[in-house]
């Protein structure tokens, strides 16, 4: 699986060796960093072009390009104030905003605003780093979890279904409600996981369709009268109580929305590192996304792997629901997680960024959450609409699934290609 | 029978051990009987017995190329369900006990026989409908529209599968066609150039999927999938760019019908087959074609070819990487032309109102037996479902439209998880190709 090894040590290296050797591997061409950095670019120069032929201000500076001698500097200059404009807001609402934060550091003022991207940033990254664990899990053994939205929208139903009909103690009630997250995950991820395993139905297919059948179950369980926000007639439910929410980090005066969720992501992170690398039942899903034959010639039950992963990957999408629902809202309306909020679905390119491990989908899911966020102020800011941030994103796990293509593009030292590849790569199972 | 399941059982993509396709049809069978008990007992029973259904067959808009008119019929609901709801019991007792072959034809038949007796129950009278018949005719032409843009979507399926290429893009070129159509159509008002437009659109993205998984291998499905992803993002942001701010751009592209003379007069067929819009007619000169082609032609044989065992097409001097680059740039083409035909039956572009359609196409193209013929069939099917399932809150009957709306995607995943371990895709469906 991965051809870098920066941390076997050999006997008798220095230390200063063993360091230069590791930084090698980080960053020579091999390495799944420069990779995804180099897609990164490809995807921001793409995004660049779809800027510049859908601005009219642009077009019309290069269509008057010959009319005078200082036309095409003038086309040039219009270009990346355009460009410019959109990606710094991007940046500046995503991460931090240089002047504002100056400001803060000079009076000790203003911290509230200054922290405000990176803490939406965070909040945006939580649920995510989660629901890409599932898909990564899933990926690793060779299982293509689409599904992880709508297992998402369960867990989030389920959750504020547990959250916000009864009350007791946070103690108690926090773990409940998160858990019943959980189970509101699986159970929809069974179905693709048991139909697999003992029909032979593709996992995509069923997946997708189930994204489907859980949009219009949303919209049917919201309006339902025990479920539905009392004197409403929308399809809105109830709030949570304050004892199922996770409460911010800084505490509510701090004006940061970025939650205790933080903390459930990091042992998220902990517990699949450990599953995947340390845990035998890890082992077995790993062997199956590698070598399929090779598993079951080692008599490791593909049935049972199918419906464990399903489960596993569906489990950890529902805590991705939930958290999104107990960190921000605190209800679920009838665009909850539908459409560009769809996280099941960013999940998936992000678990492609980060090669399906753990430590790669963090800084795959503060990246893609940082686009997300961004491209909200880059709407505000400049008009251009967020669904720029989402082709970005595509445009990077094209590349990213296409290792070969980008090393050619930028003339890099060919080695072996190691893409993600399905263990199904057809329709039977 | 053993062969095929020897090579099924040698097949290059095990995941999960093999599920022996012989209990398949009594499986089958028990859901044939299951659905004709259900219409028995609540089409048939759940209806009084001196409830009445009215069939019509006269469509709602008449205008001069009105079918002649057979006047209706009015059927006794109960009986006529109850026989009905007796006959598919019969036919799945059949499958349970004698095993026959076509399995998914007479599972096909119990759907239709299902959703007859759906209608029957649901517009009878007295009942609680408003609407005290049902306009059959009416039914046929509205999921015709649907049934078109899936069989678009399943040919353009079959020409990349046959060659071995797993085409999940659909819905992406679905989209893509759509939209360039619409801003093609609108600006020239002419629905050849629209058409083409859609198919330079859907090509490309073809075109896109082949250069990365026939050169540089990368994964079919995931690449299939992230352009969907980046399509319906596309759309949607040109959507707020371009459509937006000059809506005279995507407006008025309804396609008008096209009647053939005599053929158009006759009750029920006339007015669903002989007065459509080109899209349509096109649809079935497109379907003739590529099964005449597929299974008739030199480059059928080449292209299946192609699909089965690539190593032994290439050795006898086919080349399989270029036919595959065709096959997959023609059936994006095919895609996108669904997409603009799609458009013209709505009459402009909508973000997101595929709404999975092309995923739908693919269920039908498996259930089709990556025939033209089956998946014509499928998505007959499907179409209809698909229709009365937005449709039957006309007649108000006591499910949400919620529920409703869930089952064409629970029928797909049915057909999908019942029938793809009985069917056989191309043996090289999905798996990529390096030359030695």
């Amino acid at each position: 699986m991965s051809d870098t090894a920066p941390d076997v040590l050999v006997p008798g290296e220095s230390g200063a060796n063993v360091l230069r050797r590791s930084l090698w591997t980080r960053f020579s061409s091999k390495s799944p960093v420069i990779l995804a950095l180099l897609a990164l670019v490809l995807g921001f120069l793409i995004g660049a072009l779809v800027i510049i032929f859908s601005t009219n201000t642009v077009l019309d500076a290069w269509r008057g390009m010959f009319h005078s001698w200082g036309a095409p500097g003038h086309a040039l200059k219009v270009t990346f104030d355009n460009v410019g404009a959109a990606y710094r807001a991007m940046f500046t609402g995503s991460v931090i905003d240089p002047p504002q934060f100056w400001h803060s550091l000079t009076t000790g003022k203003q911290w509230s605003n200054s922290l405000t991207p990176i803490s939406e940033t965070l909040t945006y990254a939580t649920p995510l780093v989660i629901a890409s664990i599932a898909v990564g899990i899933a990926f690793q053994t060779g299982i293509f979890n689409i599904g992880a939205n709508g297992q998402a929208i369960m867990g989030g139903i389920a959750g504020a279904a547990v959250g916000s009909m009864i009350n007791m103690p946070s103690v108690l009630h926090l773990p409940l409600t998160m858990a019943a997250g959980i189970a509101g995950g699986m159970i929809a991820g069974a179905i693709p996981g048991f139909l697999k395993a003992f029909t032979g139905a593709h996992e995509v297919i069923v997946t997708l369709m189930l994204n489907y059948v859980i949009a219009f179950f949303l919209v049917f369980v919201l309006l339902s009268t025990s479920f539905q926000l009392p004197g409403q007639s929308n399809d809105i439910s109830r709030t949570m109580y304050s004892s199922a929410q996770l409460a911010p980090l800084f505490g509510t005066a701090s004006g940061l929305r970025v939650s205790y969720g933080v903390l459930i992501a990091a042992a998220v992170v902990l517990f699949a590192w450990w599953f995947l690398d340390r845990s035998s039942l890890g082992f077995d899903f790993r062997v199956t996304g590698n070598n399929p034959h090779a598993a079951r010639g080692a008599g490791i039950n593909a049935r049972r792997v199918v419906v464990l992963v399903f489960l596993i990957s569906g489990g950890l999408a529902g805590l991705a629901g939930v958290v999104q629902v107990a960190s921000t809202t605190h209800y679920v309306d009838g665009n909850f997680l539908i459409g560009s909020a769809g996280i099941g679905f960013t999940a998936i390119t992000v678990a492609l960024l980060g090669r399906n491990r753990p430590m790669g989908i963090v800084w795959g899911s503060l990246l893609f959450a940082a686009l997300g966020v961004g491209g909200r102020n880059m709407q505000a800011a400049t008009g251009i609409p967020l669904d720029l941030a989402t082709i970005i994103q595509s445009v990077v796990v094209l590349f990213v699934a296409t290792p070969v293509l980008v090393k050619e593009i930028f003339r890099l030292r060919s080695t072996s290609s190691n893409a993600v590849h399905l263990a199904t790569q057809g329709w039977s199972s | 029978m053993t062969s095929l399941v020897t090579s099924l059982e040698n097949r290059d993509d095990a995941a999960v051990p093999k599920v022996r396709p012989v209990g398949r049809t009594r499986v089958i069978g028990y859901i044939v009987a299951g659905l004709g008990l259900f219409i028995v007992a609540a089409f048939g029973l759940g209806s009084s017995s001196h409830a009445h259904s009215v069939l019509t067959f006269t469509p709602v808009n008449t205008s001069s190329n009105a079918p002649w008119s057979i006047g209706a019929l009015t059927v006794l609901t109960r009986y006529w369900n109850m026989a009905l709801g007796l006959i598919a019991i019969a036919i799945g007792v059949d499958m349970i006990m004698r095993r026959p072959k076509g399995a998914m034809m007479r599972f096909g038949v119990a759907a239709v026989l299902f959703l007859f007796t759906l209608l029957l129950w649901a517009g009878r009278s007295p009942g609680p409908s408003a609407v005290p018949f049902v306009n059959l005719t009416s039914i046929l032409i509205g999921s015709s529209a649907l049934a078109m843009v899936l069989i678009y979507g399943a040919l353009s399926g079959i020409m990349c599968e046959r060659a071995g290429v797993v085409n999940i893009a659909i819905e992406g070129q679905f989209i893509g066609g759509a939209f360039f159509g619409s801003v093609v159509a609108s600006t020239t008002n002419n629905f050849i150039l629209a058409a083409l437009a859609g198919a330079v659109a859907g090509g490309l993205l073809g075109l896109i999927l082949a250069f990365l998984s026939l050169r540089y291998l990368s994964d079919q499905i995931i690449v299939g999938v992230v352009l969907v992803t980046m399509l319906s993002s596309l759309s949607s942001y040109l959507n707020l760019q371009v459509l937006s701010p000059y809506p005279n751009l995507n407006t008025g592209n309804l396609a008008s019908d096209i009647a053939i003379p005599i053929l158009c007069k006759i009750p029920i067929v006339g007015p669903v087959f002989f007065n459509q819009s080109g899209f349509f007619y096109f649809m079935i000169v497109l379907v003739a074609g590529i099964s005449f082609g597929l299974f008739k032609t030199r480059w059928g044989l080449r292209v299946r070819a192609v699909g089965e065992h690539p190593k032994a097409a290439e050795s006898v001097g086919i080349n399989v990487i270029r036919t595959r680059y065709i096959n997959v740039v023609l059936g994006g083409a095919i895609a996108g032309v669904g997409g603009v035909a799609f458009m013209a039956s709505q009459g402009a572009f909508q973000v997101g109102y595929t709404s999975g359609l092309g995923y739908v196409a693919l269920a039908a193209l498996i259930f089709g037996r990556w025939r033209p013929s089956g998946a014509v069939s499928a998505a007959v099917l499907f179409g209809i479902s698909a229709y009365l399932a937005l449709n039957l809150q006309t007649y108000q009957i006591p499910i949400s439209t919620e529920i409703l709306g869930m089952f064409p995607y629970l029928i797909t995943i049915a057909v999908v998880a019942g029938l793809v371990g009985r069917v056989r895709p191309p043996a090289a469906d999905g798996q990529p190709y390096k030359r030695d």
